[in-house]
């Protein structure tokens, strides 16, 4: 395996959004050699195809057999390529360094896949937040219109695309694939039910397809280096290609790195060329493995644990966004449990009975728990409460996701919801020393969802 | 309007000596259900409900095709009618071959599908749901109007747990509670359970969209925007398609508690499109309408123009016959009264003869009532009659598949016009008698709120210069001020009868009550008059007038009772249906 | 209390977008099939035109793009970053989601609540500035990460938040 930088590769470089800088780094070379080489939107299909390439948004779907969903036969339809640059999931930010320092590897990767798909327009879904993302996407976009990257008949090729940045407006559910349509077509980010699928009918009742950011740049190097040498990186073929990981919480050096696919969680932990250790030398106690909808895994389960879509669902978690966020030893795990709950009943967007009245009902139960008023039953009842909330009782996900903390977080470290009822404090952490009741911050956060 | 001329107006015919004359039955007789006409085989899936297969159109939800199979899956956003959003989760059942629960309302029906609908999962799961759902709800059910006929109530007793863990503070809409939203539609959203029935009734049938989410997550809620008001023409049936508390309409409120209501099935009197209503009453009270089901019609719907005319069916003033003698109006039992009008019809007739006759009809009074009138003045020789409408704003109703317009005043002037009540040959009408081309010695005045113009004494003044004026009425005006006879004749509630609507279509209308005496229904006081001319017998029934129309009116001989019973027939013949809008 | 979204307050004047404004939802139209696929960006030339979104400027936006005031409504209290009422020249959105809370994003709340004297929600007497809690904003490795307006500081510190706020309030 080779420490090379793919996707961080221009990264730091000064003056890394410009295109003259992009192109001097080899950049828009594979735009060339599929659109002027002579390559069929198949060809480029099957060459993602067989570099294993997974979605690295969350679900880690292949993403050239979605690709391979679009009716052959779109009954006139056009079809779409959405970038989903909605990363919300806590501890992801990734895709925001990707689009604010190398736009241009984005623009690319949607003008590959775009042609793969046949696709004339395509969009860019960028949550509200990210204003400087969406200003150098669009500036960036501006460029590769004026160098002939993008608009009509593309170097020449007959093929045309234009790609538009459309900002989202703070809302975490418009990451899923199906609310990110309902709100690209103007409406509430409530996710859609399936079938239809997307690649059948998505935005506008056209055949979609929605992409990570990410993603859509790894398409770039395998044009550029083929399927084999993205094959080759990582783990095993199920577990391919280079990969970006998010780790931040109680570390040295929090940030964002690039590593095959498949890098052990304590490489990422401690390792030299990653986060250092942890910060203070304190010990680590819990880790979120991909995101705030990932199960948290203890110290003891962070040993040989490959980051990667089937090392972690083998931990009974999930590789989600990547999104590593560590937890030491001072950290009160039923306050950490608290907050994620208070940010998916902040972020349910309400349709499902379950999702709207459960989530809520987690954190309010959390939250007297960590206020030192909860009873013993309330444990037993926050695991019942999740679980009658997801698995099929919803239309989206979101409530599966909900749940993976309170359920992880009490299935691991029970004796510490345990302490909290009969002690009325935090077992570790700041709120050891003191009561937990009482605080004004805590007591306005509980009320935040009432 | 040009009158539709009966094929054979000649009197006499006996009554057919059809089969036994069923009252209405919904599911009776040859009639199917409105809603679920078996279609041809070709157009069905074969699926099986807990192993037992059957086969269902294709092309409906598999709430509707477990309905068919006589299986009960507990739902509340779904809506036949309405967008298909599988929000509520209710309605959850096992698909095989696919492990986790699914929605019902948005399974793809296909042919082999194979549904659990009893399985511990399942149970486990709506019970699930049926706690989620009423952990917010006030549970104020004691002073909600809504009881009796609460999805929330019904699923809870059917699929809930009856239990509930949940000891947090209960959600609250404060400022969102106890409003009125509307002109009709009360709003209390501490009790709504967010099934966006009403949003989308307002979209997608009204298409005025006043109603949307606000906030979202568990804070969400319904209303309108900045407070303005859910007026559209429809607007109570948000109250309607609210399967809980939260919307309810304003005039029914408190009123009387839903399940001591009989329900009769009838036809709306506000216009000609006819749409069918259950007539809600109680110890001879009308307190309110609702939409009665029938796809080619309402659908699902009623105007609120046409739901709230049910309060016109208790409005009375005329409790007793009378007749006038030198200007004091005295009260008279009908007999009498009736005697005194065949009197003076005798007179005429012996003197100036049958032109000396009129009689007028009206839109509002029954295909029978209008057919018995008209076979009267055939049996007197006199072609002086005639039925009138008001026009009034267009109505607009979203049947099934199309919108239909109204734009009369009364149900049925088509079927008055179809009976015969227009000028016969040579004969006069009421536009000649105010024009004072005609003036008739004796006019016989079937429904004294025939025309807005009844009240106008200028109109009145024109019909007092009869020798002799009767009249059968409900409320008094100018008109029956001035009448020689008033007849004391019952409301919309307090008879059976037929109408036909717009589309040509023949509708029964069920009595609700039975007047009280002296009151009857016109049909009788008609009948009454016309045994006291020699015509008819005194045991004729409507069925039995029923039976002398289909015998004679073009058009009408397929309009057997059994016909009646399902969701009324267009006329034989007549297939103008109106454009879709 | 929490904060719903439910009312979308009058601002007493009408909402007529100025023509630079006009032009740039034009340009935003040409690139959608439908009109109503405008509206976050049209809603988003609305907030920056007037800061916030009025009841008369939601209603301007539906008339613009042939929706009904209702619908418009449904999506802007959908989305938190849509303000519903005036806000302070500078917006403080403290991140409160696990690795900045980890890292004591409530205290930088609570030093807001002291120096400005303003809860959640509000805004300072002089009209400089509203604090506002806000959900992940992908800044987890600077945590705690705060925006003001459009733009990042991370990480900050109560020092660097005192700093912050003294060049703002000049």
């Amino acid at each position: 395996m080779s420490d090379e930088k793919v996707l961080l590769a221009r990264v730091g470089k000064e003056n890394s959004r410009a295109i003259r800088g992009y192109v001097e780094d080899g950049g828009y070379k594979a735009l060339r050699t599929v659109l002027t080489g002579g390559w069929t939107p198949e060809k480029v299909t099957e060459e993602v195809k067989k570099a294993g390439l997974r979605g690295r948004g969350g679900a880690g779907f292949p993403t050239g057999v979605k690709w391979g969903f679009v009716p052959k036969d779109t009954k006139g339809k056009p079809v779409y390529l959405l970038c989903n640059a909605d990363e919300s999931e806590p501890g992801t930010f990734k895709d925001r360094l990707l689009m604010e320092e190398d736009p241009h590897l984005l623009i690319e990767g949607m003008i590959l896949s775009a042609y793969a798909l046949r696709c004339r327009t395509a969009y860019i879904y960028i949550r509200g937040e990210f204003y400087l993302g969406a200003r150098v996407l669009d500036a960036a976009l501006d460029e590769a219109r004026q160098e002939g990257f993008l608009g009509e008949n593309i170097l020449g090729s007959g093929y045309s695309l234009d790609i538009w940045v459309h900002r989202g407006a703070g809302a975490y559910i418009c990451g899923e694939e199906t609310g990110l349509i309902e709100s690209l077509e103007g409406k509430r980010g409530q996710p859609r039910i399936k079938p239809p699928f997307p690649a059948v009918s998505g935005v506008f009742a056209a055949p979609t397809i929605v992409n990570n950011v990410e993603t859509l740049a790894c398409v770039v190097p395998i044009i550029n280096r083929g399927w084999e040498w993205f094959l080759k990186i990582g783990r095993n073929e199920k577990n391919s290609g280079p990969k970006l990981y998010c780790i931040s919480g109680a570390v040295n050096r929090g940030g964002v790195y690039e590593a095959p696919m498949g890098l052990q969680l304590k490489d990422l932990i401690f390792g030299d060329a990653y986060a250092r250790g942890m910060k203070g030398g304190r010990k680590v106690k819990a880790v979120i493995p991909g995101g705030a909808s990932a199960a948290m895994l203890t110290a003891d389960e962070i040993e040989d644990c490959p980051l990667d879509f089937d090392g972690l669902a083998a931990k009974k978690s999930m590789l989600g966004s990547a999104a590593i966020i560590v937890m030491n030893e001072d950290t009160c795990i039923v306050n950490a449990a608290q907050n994620l709950t208070k940010f998916f009943a902040h972020e349910s967007c309400g349709q499902c009975t379950p999702c709207r009245e459960g989530t809520p009902w987690l954190n309010r139960v959390v939250s007297r728990i960590e206020e030192g008023e909860g009873r013993m039953e309330d444990i037993d009842l926050l695991e019942r409460i999740s679980n009658q909330m997801a698995n099929g009782m919803t239309i989206c996900v979101f409530a599966d996701a909900a749940i993976a903390p309170v359920l992880s977080s009490i299935g691991k470290f029970r004796d510490e919801f345990r302490y909290h009822v009969t002690e009325k404090r935090c077992m570790v952490g700041p709120g050891a020393n003191r009561s937990v009741a009482g605080s004004p911050v805590r007591a306005a956060k509980a009320l935040v969802t009432a | 309007m040009s009158a539709a001329d009966p094929k054979s107006p000649a009197g006499g015919a006996d009554p057919k000596p059809g089969g036994p004359v069923s009252p209405a039955n919904p599911s009776g007789g040859a009639g199917t259900p409105p809603g679920a006409a078996p279609p041809p085989a070709k157009d069905t899936f074969t699926v099986l409900f807990d192993g037992a297969p059957i086969e269902v159109p294709k092309n409906i939800n598999l709430i509707e095709a477990a309905k068919l199979a006589g299986i009960e899956i507990p739902h509340f956003c779904f809506h036949p009618r309405l967008t298909v959003v599988g929000q509520c989760r209710m309605c959850l059942v096992e698909v095989d071959g696919i492990p986790k629960i699914q929605a019902a309302c948005t399974t793809p029906l296909k042919d082999g599908l194979s549904i659990q609908t009893k399985t511990e999962k399942v149970v486990q799961s709506r019970a699930a749901n049926m706690e989620f759902l009423l952990i917010n709800h006030p549970l104020d059910c004691p002073i909600c109007d809504q009881a009796g006929e609460c999805k929330l109530q019904d699923n809870s007793f059917g699929y809930g747990d009856q239990k509930s863990e949940y000891d947090e503070k209960k959600r609250q809409y404060p400022g969102f509670d106890r409003t009125l939203i509307g002109p009709h539609v009360i709003a209390d959203m501490t009790r709504c359970i967010q099934c966006t029935r009403c949003i989308r009734f307002c979209q997608e049938i009204a298409g005025t969209g006043e109603l949307t989410f606000l906030d979202r997550g568990g804070r969400t809620l319904v209303w309108t925007h900045d407070g303005k008001p859910l007026a559209n023409d429809w607007s109570a049936c948000a109250a309607d398609v609210c399967p809980v508390g939260a919307l309810t309409a304003r005039e029914f409120r408190f009123r009387r508690r839903v399940w001591y209501l009989e329900k009769t099935p009838s036809v709306c009197p506000g216009c000609n499109i006819g749409c069918n209503v259950s007539i809600e009453s109680k110890d001879s009270t009308v307190y309110r309408f609702l939409p009665r089901l029938n796809p080619e019609v309402n659908d699902y719907w009623l105007c609120d123009y046409g739901r709230f005319s049910s309060e016109t069916l208790n409005q009375r003033d005329i409790e007793k016959a009378a007749i006038r003698e030198k200007g004091e109006a005295a009260a008279a039992i009908v007999p009498l009264a009736i005697q005194r009008i065949a009197a003076e019809i005798s007179t005429t007739i012996d003197g100036a003869g049958p032109k000396g006759l009129f009689f007028l009809g009206s839109a509002n009074l029954s295909n029978e009532e209008n057919f018995l009138l008209r076979k009267l003045a055939d049996h007197l020789g006199c072609s002086n009659r005639d039925a009138v409408v008001d026009k009034s704003r267009v109505r607009r109703m979203k049947s099934k598949t199309e919108w239909l317009e109204g734009d009369h005043a009364a149900a049925n002037f088509a079927g008055a016009q179809d009976m015969g009540m227009a000028p016969g040959p040579g004969g006069f009408g009421l536009e000649d008698i105010l024009a004072g081309k005609a003036s008739p010695e004796v006019v016989f005045v079937a429904d004294a709120a025939f025309a807005a113009r009844a009240d106008d004494p200028a109109v009145v003044a024109i019909l007092r210069r009869a020798r002799f004026l009767a009249v059968a009425g409900t409320r008094e005006n100018s008109l029956t001020r001035a009448a020689d006879v008033v007849l004391p004749a019952s409301s919309l509630a307090e008879k059976e009868g037929t109408f036909t609507n717009v589309q040509g279509r023949v509708q029964r209308f069920d009595r609700a009550f039975l007047p009280r005496p002296p009151i009857r229904a016109a049909w009788e006081l008609i009948l009454l008059l016309a045994e006291a001319l020699r015509y008819g017998d005194r045991d004729w029934k409507p069925a039995d007038l029923r039976r002398l129309i289909q015998a004679e009116v073009h058009g009408y001989d397929h309009v057997t009772e059994s016909e009646l019973a399902g969701g009324g027939l267009l006329k034989k013949g007549l297939f103008v249906k109106t454009g879709a809008v | 209390m929490s904060h719903r979204r439910y009312s979308v307050e009058e601002s007493g004047s009408p909402a007529e977008f100025p023509p630079e404004a006009r032009l740039r939802i034009d340009r935003i139209l040409a690139r959608y099939p439908t009109k109503q696929a405008a509206l976050l960006p049209v809603l988003w030339v609305a907030q920056e035109t007037w800061g916030w979104i009025s009841k008369e400027a939601a209603e301007e936006v539906a008339r613009i793009l042939d929706l009904t005031p209702a619908h418009v409504d449904g999506v802007l209290t959908f989305y938190t970053m849509y303000n519903l009422h005036p806000v302070g020249k500078s917006l403080i959105q403290v991140c409160t989601s696990l690795s900045c809370h980890l890292a004591g994003a409530e205290s930088l709340i609570e030093h807001c609540r002291k120096r400005l004297g303003v809860g959640l929600e509000e805004t300072s007497a002089d009209g400089k500035f509203t604090v506002v809690e806000v959900e992940c904003i992908a800044g987890c490795d600077r945590a705690p990460s705060i925006m003001i307006n459009d733009t990042y500081y991370e990480p900050v510190d109560e020092k660097k938040l005192d700093g912050l706020l003294d060049q703002l309030s000049k």
